[in-house]
């Protein structure tokens, strides 16, 4: 995995406003997405993210999970 | 005092952003000429409104060519007059005052918004170019029914308003032969002139006349019809005025009773 | 026994119990304030409805009053002793004197909250469905404001508690700086006093006399305006207490330090002088203060930004210290090295995100001539939910995780659960914030029970307001969700047992410190005169131009008590009651009292 997996829940909480946004910024260029098509571009959003966390780094093996949750104490 | 060079650029940043800021209020009000609501009117006492001039009787005045004044009152839950009327291409002085509580005039979608204080009159300038409908709402919480609190602004087209008031006075029951007399009051709250026509249409038949009515006054049209020509019965009437109209019915009996006309 | 940890508790464990019971009563009224936003959040949006809409106003004065009133100051007076006990390293002067001003804080917030509870029941003529701003002529039980006085005093004694500890502190340490934490707690009380003066004379000179009947009317404009001499700072007394926990806790909790000692100094006293001289903004839409008087208020506000502005640079310059020290590397690869698995680091810097939007519509909101696109509009709604409440509440739930375990000796009961919680307030603000905003571009007002109109219908610009509505419900849900993992967890720490494997109570060191302020930033009492200097100009003209316009006591106005509607509800009820229905406590008999 390329980030942790809290790292990855952030990223994707950070789609939401993303995708809320998205619909008036498009409409200003006068695309306008329906609800149920702003439903379809987070679903792809959110599975392009998880595609991207889960493929594996080059030459980079499994316990970069571990890696990366090895400092998640309070920073103590 | 050891301020790192990073943070010495976003400070300088930040206080070009702020004096950016105040620059551009400062062009919307100078350049563009968006007045704050002031404290330019004199206050009001919220009690004896009946007795003030302007909000006694909440209306829409014409005060110059393209120019009106519009005043309202709030009270709960509801604005004076509703809906207010003003056409398009003109400019509109609103005055708005409360009877009760704090209220707000607030026209959804636009940015004619003000909070109506008690004992103040609240007053904007707005320029209004082109035909439409509104809302206006009121912003602030007055009560357990302030979400009823709601009116309507009318922007309608400048070839298409005016502010004629029509009245009539007519004859209710007459006898056969004698005359039936309708008096047509028009009134014009306009500035300039009024020239239109003044209908009667009873029993099918149409009689008109042309008045001329000049800009604040009033004019009276009076129609004589000979009932000997309707016959006994009762005859409905009409009296229209651009696209105002006001009716009623004209008996025409044999003999006039004395009293108890009402029972048949 | 024997204790093995460093935490609050072991080395203060009197302060830890009167912060606890402050953290608790915080919690109980956030829980109370949550329940009524969700019903708030179903009636609005039409979801579902099953209060009278006249109800609906005693619901938000609830939600108003418990959330920015009790659920925010009883916590930030628990963090405010903590940091300074810590920083000072001495437990309180007197505690017996620490309890008096929790008890008196703690009556006072009751005797309001059931002033605006009985509102409820027709049982009693006691009500105060006057929303949080109290506008006269509405008018509230007398209970109501002497419980808003009695909690405003318990604060002022908690602040006097807070200097005769760095008065004492200050003997034994003549030489040395006003440790950070304190410098901030001694600062933020100041502009608190300063603020609270406002409010405190609205309502014993004018609102308390005036709902007891001992003066006859009251002249609104004053009244409110002098809430708003209050209501505008009291925003910064929410949100110093953040600020510190952005200052003395995240650069800890990503593994760094604090970038520069002096700034945190700068902007608190920033936030000293210029926090009160502003409240006018909120007027800015009031007839009756002059157009000059309000551009005074926004330039002072515009510059309020600045404090803002640069404790964005801190926060972010530290969090990135932080992230360096924890093997980050790259322009913004650092962001990955930060510890977002830890709750108290991700709930605050997502706190600090929304917070920077919540900047961007408070800039609207300030500019004098655009403020009338949204004045009083969903917008503002949209606005103080992602400052109060998120900037302030997200971030006080998260230190809440750090917290709770050093002042009960406790460890936390699940961290998972309190990432999930923090994670999804981001996601459910998101969704009812933005469509607030939008909705009150379209000029959807505020504070109403039922944004649907006979005559006229919003129309949208993007979507619908169907939609709007939708998003609004689905965000009000979302944040319910959340509360609900929130208490899940502050209960459920309350049933661990005790924990001897705890965290130090320790507190962000810096990588500037105070060697590097100028002496003069810790002169309270110079920031304090300037403070007061700049409130007189802001407000003497102002208040004597109201007082010679108005009266002191206004016009010939009837007060409009909002009890009195319970009295004509009770009469209604019991008609109803005989023929077995309650539905609806007329509208058309409220008008006629009201006429």
């Amino acid at each position: 995995m390329r980030i942790s997996k809290a790292g990855l829940l952030v990223v994707l909480a950070l789609l939401a406003p993303l995708l809320v946004e998205l619909r008036t910024v498009l409409s200003w260029i006068n695309v306008e997405l329906s609800v149920l098509e702003t439903a379809v571009v987070g679903a792809v959003l959110v599975a392009i993210v998880l595609v991207w966390a889960f493929l594996p780094e080059n030459g980079e093996d499994e316990d970069t999970d571990e890696t990366a949750d090895r400092n998640v104490s309070n920073g103590d | 005092m050891n301020i790192h060079t990073y943070e010495k650029v976003w400070l300088i940043a930040a206080l070009v952003l702020i004096v950016g800021f105040i620059a551009t209020v400062t062009y919307g009000s100078v350049g563009l000429g968006i007045a704050m609501i002031d404290d330019s009117e004199e206050t009001v006492e919220p009690g004896e409104l009946g007795e003030d001039e302007r909000f006694a009787d909440p209306r829409v005045e014409q005060v110059g060519e393209n120019e009106y004044e519009a005043y309202v009152v709030a009270q709960t839950f509801m604005f004076s007059p509703d809906p207010i009327e003003v056409p398009a291409g003109s400019e509109v002085t609103f005055y708005v005052t409360s009877r009760d509580v704090i209220h707000s005039f607030s026209v959804a979608g636009t940015n004619i918004n003000t909070m109506v204080i008690p004992g103040e009159v609240a007053t904007m300038t707005v320029e209004f170019d082109e035909p439409g409908e509104y809302g206006v709402v009121c912003n602030e919480y007055c009560g357990s029914g302030h979400h009823n609190m709601e009116g309507q602004l009318h922007v309608v087209e400048e070839d298409e308003f005016d502010m004629t008031e029509l009245s009539v006075e007519a004859d209710d029951e007459v006898e056969t032969g004698d005359e039936a007399t309708i008096d047509v009051a028009v009134e014009n709250r306009m500035l300039e002139e009024l020239e239109t026509t003044v209908t009667l249409e009873i029993d099918g038949e149409t009689f008109g006349e042309d008045v001329t009515v000049a800009g604040g006054e009033t004019e009276t049209t009076t129609f004589t019809v000979d009932t000997a020509d309707l016959g006994e019965g009762d005859h409905d009437w009409t009296v229209t005025v651009d696209d105002y109209e006001d009716s009623g019915t004209l008996t025409v009996v044999d003999e006039l009773e004395e009293e108890d006309d009402d029972d048949e | 026994m024997m204790t093995m940890s460093n935490a609050y508790i072991d080395d203060f464990p009197a302060e830890a119990k009167v912060i606890r019971a402050a953290f608790y009563s915080s919690f109980f009224a956030l829980a109370l304030g949550g329940v009524f936003g969700v019903i708030q959040t179903l009636h609005r949006t039409g979801y579902y409805r099953f209060i009278d809409s006249a109800d609906y106003y005693t619901v938000l004065t609830a939600h108003g009053v418990f959330l920015v009133i009790s659920f925010t100051i009883f916590f930030l007076v628990g963090i405010f002793t903590w940091a300074v006990t810590t920083s000072l390293d001495r437990g309180v002067e007197d505690l017996r004197f620490t309890w008096g001003w929790y008890g008196l804080m703690a009556i006072g917030i009751t005797l309001s909250g059931v002033a605006i509870l009985a509102g409820f029941t027709d049982a009693t003529d006691i009500s105060a469905s006057v929303l949080f701003t109290f506008y006269a002529p509405l008018q509230g039980h007398p209970m109501f404001y002497l419980g808003l006085v009695l909690f405003v005093v318990g604060t002022w004694l908690a602040g006097v508690d807070w200097f005769r500890s760095w008065w004492a502190w200050k003997g034994e340490n003549p030489d040395e700086r006003i440790p950070l934490p304190t410098f901030m707690v001694l600062t933020t009380m100041l502009m608190w006093y300063i603020a609270t003066l406002g409010v405190a004379a609205a309502i014993l000179l004018f609102l308390l006399p005036w709902s007891l009947g001992w003066i006859e009317t009251v002249n609104p404009l004053l009244t409110r305006t002098l809430f708003w001499f209050f209501g505008h700072p009291v925003v910064y007394f929410w949100l110093m207490p953040a600020y510190m926990m952005w200052y003395v806790l995240l650069p800890k909790v990503s593994g760094g330090k604090l970038f520069s000692d002096p700034l945190a100094r700068v902007v608190f006293v920033l936030f000293l002088i210029l926090s009160v001289p502003t409240g006018i903004h909120h007027q800015y839409l009031d007839p009756g203060i002059a157009e000059g008087f309000k551009f005074i208020a926004m330039t002072n506000t515009m510059f309020l930004l600045l404090p803002s502005l640069l404790t964005a640079f801190t926060v972010v310059a530290s969090m990135e210290h932080g992230a360096r020290q924890r093997g980050g590397t790259g322009y913004f690869g650092w962001l990955k090295a930060l510890p977002w698995r830890d709750p108290v680091f991700t709930g605050m810097a997502l706190a600090g995100l929304m917070f920077a939007a919540a900047g961007f519509s408070g800039m609207v909101n300030a500019g004098m001539n655009i403020n009338y696109l949204v004045h009083n509009t969903f917008w503002v709604v949209g606005h103080f939910h992602l400052t109060v409440g998120t900037a302030v509440a997200l971030t006080f739930m998260a230190v809440t995780y750090w917290f709770l375990p050093q002042v009960t000796g406790k460890a936390l009961w699940s961290r998972s659960v309190a990432l999930g919680q923090v994670v999804l307030w981001f996601v459910g603000m998101t969704f009812m914030s933005n469509a607030m905003h939008r909705a009150g571009l379209l000029g959807v007002p505020r504070r109403t029970a039922e944004p649907q109109y006979d005559g006229f219908e919003f129309e949208a610009a993007v979507g619908s307001i169907g939609e709007l509505q939708a998003q609004i419900a689905l965000g009000g849900i979302l944040l319910t969700l959340s509360l609900v993992l929130f208490f899940a967890n502050v209960i459920g720490t309350g049933l661990n047992g005790r924990s001897d494997d705890l965290p130090a109570n320790e507190y962000a060191g810096t990588l500037s410190g105070p060697e590097d302020a100028p002496l003069v930033l810790d002169n309270l009492k110079l920031w304090t005169a300037i403070a007061i200097v700049l409130v007189i100009f802001a407000y003497t003209f102002p208040l004597l131009s109201i007082v010679d316009r108005g009266g002191l006591f206004g016009p010939e106005l009837n007060p409009f008590p909002v009890s009195i509607e319970s009295v004509t509800l009770l009469a209604f009820a019991v008609e109803h009651l005989a023929v077995g229905a309650l539905e609806s406590l007329s509208l058309p008999g409220l008008l006629e009292v009201i006429r």
